[in-house]
């Protein structure tokens, strides 16, 4: 009867990889958050690619890389081409997150895996909604809706309703009131359909509020020692909340040690989120609403997008906020790297970091003493090496032209070479060149100032699908195979800038990247002697929340994902016990069935019957007993009649939730004494009034109190059964 | 939860007997046949909404206020504001502090943070008495806290009110309300304007057609000029009245308006270098202050806007600076010069006029809509070099007609309009909407509209209840459980698992003295209730005895009895019956009670149920007669209904009466006949 609904996790479930869900409702395809992690690891995609194509809708819930970061390579290479839903804080900020990591990856190593122009492209299908916007999508008799979930700006809890029956996504939301975000409104749903929820949390408990204050006293303590504090921290997420408690921290104190907030894309984060004060806390709007006073206006903070102007900044002990928080690339990388070897200094985390990062690594009880990094980096050739280099290059411009004419010369006698080759030979240069200079050359890039030397320049003659290496492309996988030409000509104008920079000044580099290239090799060892710190700033609900919120939403079904396999597990045990009774744990690509066994069927309600109805209202309910007959209107819609025989004789219920607290004073204020001794209200002399059964669950088991009220006989027992009685409407 | 299914259809109903309930009712307590003080009231289903709430431009103190006295402000559950033009809510602070309205406030971000902004300022400026005051800065203060905000589209519920926004274009955080109370959707437009300029975006077109729309209708039957003339007109005086050397003078008010001519001034400058060393200025305090909201809320603004955004923030003006006071203003060659007030009538925009009218170079350009009795009425009509371009937010007739003709709203209210630019708007929409059946009204102030909704209420019986759908003729028992405008009917075992309610079962058991023997108490009961069985209890072997399968009876010790059972009305009474016996016997022990007597032939109960059925009837329609076949004739006021005793049924030419006889019949024989003890 009910709405069909299946679910099928394609990434994140018994584990904390990327989050990705396939939400089937009557057919209709949703993909809920499409994420990656910081390695952009394509096999974590390998069940999105099976079925990119059938989506039919893309929701997305918070601006982070582990929601949305598989979105612009899905779009690109998977046959992703669903119109994508979200607020408009996890668009922009979404983008920017994306942008940054992309730089990122650009600055160690050859990124391929997408573009600036791919994440363009795949934001661009993005259609922007407000929370508790209905979005009635056309011709389904869907709706979808975002609402507030707190942990991120713009982090959404995602209701989608069919029919009446609501299916609600929440996954990181988080219940308290934070500086800059209100708490999430996921336990104003009550008894949806299907609640997808994640278990992430369920086995943490926050530490109560005094971590501020640790917070706080690490950093003083470093920077009044003279030592540099790291805040490794995500592009455009929880370092919001963070650089608002910084701030305040420094007006409250006058503190005057710089704060510096380094990502590609500080300044524009910071631009967007000034104008996004409708999304914030109610104590931020406020007060922009009464003194024009924009919280974002950073006071403290300076922002940064190139790690030189951090290197210009004068000497002395500074605060620095860099992405990634991961520390497995980013400008955290380096300066983790930089700092790392330093008593004086403090890494300062405020989240877990992801599974398998050099931050997870860090995070380890006891830390380790010595981390082994990875150092690719694409720097700058100098001295000898560069002249090397460019007589390498020379040779091989010979060569090619060679070739070239060779090739020429065999095209015009004979046809065309296979097909299925030709896709592949730049790449095969590419890995020539790769392999041949790994040891003497690492290519330098970054941002489009920034130079890059690629170990080849594709002749601009040549971008030719016709040279010549037929042999050696075996080794080249499908990723390999799908790069397309744009590629190549973001690489051309990179190669423009990069010899006009040779040309011009080599010598300006900065210290950090010099002693960079005195390592050469891949990877270095570093000892790891500043103080390590992990404080939890997630802006999570943690277990004992999440338990509350589950009990009080109280799903007819219940599915479980992202988290490890022990919170999962940990977390059903619980639900089972006081939540509901189906709780689902789905493994990867396998299709769960959640269809409610909900039976229903409308009425129409006529006039006669209502008006001999006596509503009793209670809270915000209204309730009343009907005994009706069923008629049928003039289009043939069920209707329901006053009856015409007497009403058949019904047990009679009692409505109302008893609470023995509430009872309590409620007995007093009438005069009777009470006081609760072993477990029981005991009213009077004589009289006691228990609860017996199962407390608390709400869900399953027959859903009624037992209630039981003992005396003698006598006057204060009637008097006390009728107070009892005030307690409930009967029916 | 959706359970309105069908939309209702408009209906007036036949039968005068409509239930009051389904009357929706609409006063206009201002803008009614006229222009200021926006104020509309809306009742439906004992729900009632305010929308807007202005004062009126030409008038001081109360005079200025919408008239409400006519309703009585602590019934009305919301008030929603649509943006910040004094019009439409500037007697917002006296209403929330001086009047008994205890609702809550609804308007966007922008308007909210503008609001007090603009107020503030009125309070400061307007030169009135101190008893004139409507409020002071203080009120408006106050009224802050209790002003909620919502975002465009963003859907709230309020005692089953439901109601969301939709952009208007106007001004900045200008919205169109639409309110849906159990499914009739109104749609009030408050000032609006289809046209996208440099900042704004156009207004939406709703995704469902109302019922009702309640609509602008300022500039009637007129049509704007297209905005590109408009503004290359605006571009060109300033042009040549710069390049000749003379200095160009545009009176505005502070907010609205002035911000998009800024925005067309800074690009205009941008694109023209050889002007860059001429200066503009907008010397207003209240247009800078409010610049920090044209900065922040860029969301609420157009593609345009928020594509410049992603490079520099458009309302950060290379080209403009703000200009504090006359003393400030270097007067040196020319300049552009922003000046509120728009009417000229005294401040900044006057002094500079005074200043500059008598050079013929200079030129004065009067950028939209100016009230009558101001000096730039006055020069208005004199062609020298004064310009006049209307660069007003409001829908024009070719806006109305195309947003009303897309939204084919079955009934439109016109109001925020001069008396006869209305009435032409009307003659002209009736002809144009002609073959649609659309209802146009223009009521006047305190003039209600009434309409009636033919409201079905539907329910959903779901759960347990709903495993099969019942035939025409069957019963359904259950619970009705209404929350808001929806109804969902269910077992008592599901209310739990669809509702927040939760059932309870109360377990009696009480001990009562009792020292006879067990033996004797069986007996008794045996006497009176027709199942007493008697069985040993599992735990402790004692005799114990169930009566009507409900109340258990056990020998707890040779002193006591213990009964237990569990709540309900029922066996509440059977069990009072059977203390009532126990105690007896305690104390009237041994006696003989002779039973013959008390048991009544089941005839003579019959006769006695007959008589007294017959009197309760006469007591409630007065005139009742026996007829024959056992009817019995009932005559009210000359409506004559003839009721069958025995099966019950009632026929009556009066349909009104025929219920009542049946309904009454049927309670009285449910109160004289025995109860039937079987519960199902």
């Amino acid at each position: 009867m009910g709405t069909s609904v299946q679910v099928t996790p394609l990434s994140g479930v018994f584990n904390e990889n990327p989050l990705s869900y396939l939400v089937s409702i009557d057919g209709f395809n949703f993909l809920i958050d499409c994420g990656w992690n910081d390695h952009f690891d394509p096999s974590l995609l390998q069940p999105l690619s099976k079925v990119a194509s059938t989506i039919d809708a893309v929701l997305l819930s918070h601006p982070d890389t582990l929601h949305l970061g598989a979105l612009p390579y899905a779009m690109k290479q998977l046959g992703l081409s669903a119109p994508v839903f979200s607020t408009e804080p996890v668009y922009r900020l979404g983008l920017l997150t994306m942008y940054d990591q992309y730089l990122s990856r650009r600055q160690v190593s050859e990124f391929d895996l997408f573009t600036l122009d791919d994440i363009d492209s795949a934001f661009q299908s993005v259609t922007r909604l407000t929370y508790s916007q209905n979005y009635h999508l056309s011709g389904e008799g869907i709706v979808v809706a975002p609402h507030v979930a707190g942990h991120l700006l713009g982090g959404t809890v995602w209701k989608i309703t069919k029919d009446g029956e609501d299916v609600i996504y929440a996954v990181d939301y988080n219940r308290r009131k934070e500086k800059h975000l209100n708490g999430t409104v996921l336990e104003s749903f009550v008894r949806p359909a299907v609640l997808i929820t994640d278990a992430y949390n369920a086995l943490h408990n926050q530490p109560p509020r005094q971590q501020r204050e640790m917070f706080q006293d690490a950093i003083s303590k470093t920077l009044r020692a003279g030592g540099n504090v790291l805040l490794p921290v995500d592009s455009a997420g929880r370092v919001l909340e963070l650089l608002l408690i910084l701030e305040d921290y420094w007006a409250e104190h006058s503190l005057n040690y710089p704060i510096y907030f380094l990502t590609y894309v500080s300044s524009s984060t910071i631009d967007y989120v000034k104008s996004f004060l409708e999304w914030m806390g109610d104590s931020i709007t406020k007060s922009f609403e009464t003194s024009r006073d924009n919280a974002f206006l950073l006071k403290h903070v300076t922002l940064l997008i190139n790690k030189s102007e951090l290197d210009n900044a004068p000497d002395g002990p500074k605060l620095v906020l860099a992405s990634m928080a991961s520390l497995e690339a980013g400008f955290s990388h380096d300066i983790f790297v930089e700092w790392a070897s330093d008593v004086k200094n403090l890494v300062l985390f405020t989240e877990r970091g992801q599974f398998g990062t050099l931050a997870r690594m860090l995070q380890a009880d006891p830390p380790p003493k010595a981390v082994k990094v990875t150092m690719s980096r694409r720097v700058p050739l100098v001295g000898e090496e560069l002249i090397a280099y460019e007589e390498e290059q020379t040779r091989l411009k010979k060569e090619e032209a060679l070739k070239a004419s060779l090739v020429k010369e065999e095209e015009s006698k004979a046809s065309l070479g296979p097909d299925n080759n030709l896709s592949g030979d730049p790449m095969v240069i590419d890995a020539n060149n790769a392999n041949a200079s790994a040891d003497v050359v690492e290519p330098h890039g970054g941002r489009y100032r920034d130079i890059l030397i690629d170990g080849f320049v594709p002749p601009s003659t040549s971008v030719a699908p016709m040279f010549p290496f037929y042999e050696n492309n075996s080794e080249w996988d499908d990723f390999g195979e799908v790069i397309n030409p744009d590629d190549y000509i973001i690489k051309d104008e990179d190669m423009d800038q990069a010899a006009m920079h040779i040309g011009g000044d080599d010598g300006k580099l900065d210290e950090g990247s010099a002693s960079l290239i005195l390592d050469a090799k891949p990877s270095k060892v570093v000892q790891v002697k500043c103080l390590l710190i992990f404080i939890d700033y997630e802006g999570r609900a943690d277990g004992r929340s999440i338990k509350t919120i589950l009990s009080h939403v109280a799903p007819l079904k219940l599915v479980l994902v992202h988290g490890s396999a022990e919170a999962t597990e940990h977390l059903k045990q619980h639900c089972l016990k006081h939540v509901c009774p189906h709780v689902y744990t789905p493994q990867i690509e396998e299709t769960i069935d959640v269809t409610s066994d909900l039976c229903a069927y409308k009425v129409q309600l006529s006039e006669k019957l209502m008006s001999n109805v006596l509503f009793k209202k209670l809270g915000d309910y209204e309730i009343a007993w009907v005994d009706a007959e069923v008629g049928k209107t003039e289009n043939g819609m069920l209707s329901l009649l006053p009856i015409s025989t007497p009403a058949p004789p019904h047990k009679s219920v009692l409505v109302g939730d008893l609470k023995m607290a509430d009872l309590k004073p409620f007995l007093s204020s009438k005069g009777i004494q009470v006081e609760f001794a072993g477990g029981a209200l005991r009213c009077g002399e004589y009289v006691t009034i228990r609860k017996v059964g199962p407390a608390g669950q709400k869900g399953g088991g027959s859903g009624t109190q037992q209630i039981v009220i003992e005396g003698p006989l006598c006057e204060d027992y009637y008097k006390i059964r009728a107070y009892l009685y005030s307690q409930f409407y009967l029916l | 939860m959706a359970s309105v299914g069908q939309p209702p259809s408009l209906k007036r109903r036949d039968a005068p007997v409509s239930r009051e309930g389904d009357q929706l009712i609409i006063t206009p307590l201002g803008a009614g046949n006229e222009v200021g003080r926006s104020c509309v009231y809306m009742s439906y289903k004992g729900k009632t909404i305010l929308f807007d709430c202005g004062i009126h431009p030409a008038y001081s103190g109360m005079a200025a206020l919408p008239y409400f006295d006519e309703i009585d402000p602590s019934a009305i559950d919301v008030l929603l504001i649509t943006h910040f033009h004094l019009d439409h809510a500037a007697s917002l602070p006296y209403f929330l502090e001086k009047t008994t309205f205890k609702g809550r406030v609804f308007m966007t971000h922008a308007t909210k943070a503008i609001y007090k902004l603009l107020l503030t300022d009125y309070v400061k400026v307007s030169k009135v008495s101190v008893e004139d005051m409507l409020f002071d800065e203080q009120d408006i203060n106050r009224s802050m806290d209790k002003i909620e905000v919502l975002d465009f589209h963003q859907t709230v519920e309020v005692n089953g009110i439901k109601f969301w926004c939709y952009t208007a274009g106007h001004v900045l955080g200008a919205a169109m309300f639409m309110v849906d109370i159990a499914g009739v959707r109104v749609l009030y437009t408050g000032d609006y304007s289809r046209e996208e300029d440099r900042h704004l975006r156009a207004a939406e077109l709703p995704q469902f057609s109302p019922d009702i729309c309640i609509i602008e209708s300022t500039y009637g039957v007129q049509l704007h000029q297209p905005r590109n003339i408009r503004e290359k007109r605006f571009t060109d005086v300033i042009h040549s009245t710069i390049s000749q050397g003379g200095r160009v003078l545009i009176p505005a008010f502070a907010l609205g308006r002035a911000q998009e001519l800024l925005l067309i001034l800074d690009e205009y400058w941008s694109n023209h270098p050889e002007f860059h060393n001429i200066p503009i200025y907008y010397a207003s305090p209240l247009a800078k202050k409010c610049m920090a909201v044209y900065q922040t809320y860029i969301l609420s603004m157009n593609e345009r806007i928020r594509n410049q955004f992603a490079n520099s923030n458009p309302f950060k003006f290379k080209h403009i600076s703000p200009l504090n006071s006359i003393d400030d203003f270097s007067d040196v060659g020319p300049s552009v010069v922003m000046a509120s007030p728009g009417g000229l009538q005294s401040g900044l925009s006057r002094q500079l006029f005074d200043i500059w009218c008598s050079d013929k170079k200079n030129a004065c350009v009067i950028p939209g809509y100016v009230v009558e009795g101001t000096l730039a009425k006055t020069i208005i009509s004199e062609p020298k070099e004064v310009h006049y371009i209307s660069f007003s937010a409001h829908a024009d007739y070719a806006q109305t007609s195309t947003f009303l003709k897309e939204l084919m709203p079955p009934n439109i209210i016109l109001v925020h309009g001069e008396s006869h630019e209305m009435g032409r708007l009307k003659t002209k929409l009736m002809t144009e909407l002609a073959d649609c059946n659309t209802k146009i009204i223009t009521p006047k102030n305190c003039q209600s509209v009434e309409m009636y909704f033919n409201s079905e209420k539907m329910a959903k019986t779901i759960g347990r209840l709903a495993e099969k759908t019942p035939e025409v003729g069957e019963t359904v028992s259950g619970i009705l459980v209404k929350k808001g405008f929806t109804y969902q009917i269910m077992a008592p075992d599901d209310l739990h698992i669809f509702s927040q309610l939760s059932t309870a079962n109360i377990t009696q058991r009480i001990t009562v003295p009792y020292s006879g023997a067990f033996g004797v108490i069986k007996y008794r009961l045996e006497q009176i209730y027709e199942s007493v069985e008697s069985s040993t209890d599992e735990e402790s072997g004692v005799p114990t005895l169930r009566v009507h399968d409900r109340v258990t009876l056990k020998q707890d010790s040779e002193k006591h009895i213990s009964m237990h059972w569990t709540s309900d009305p029922i066996s509440d009474m059977v069990s009072d019956s059977v203390v009532a016996l126990v105690l007896n016997i305690n104390r009237e022990v041994p006696k003989v009670v002779v039973e013959s007597e008390a048991i009544k032939s089941e005839e003579e109960s019959g006769k006695k149920a007959e008589k007294v059925i017959h009197a309760l009837l006469v007591s409630l329609f007065g005139d009742v007669k026996l007829g024959g076949n056992g009817k019995v004739v009932i005559n009210v006021d000359g409506n004559v209904a003839h009721l069958d005793k025995q099966s019950g049924d009632v026929e009556s030419e009066n349909e009104g009466l025929k219920e009542r006889v049946k309904t009454a019949f049927m309670r009285i024989q449910r109160a004289v006949k025995p109860i039937p003890l079987s519960a199902p």
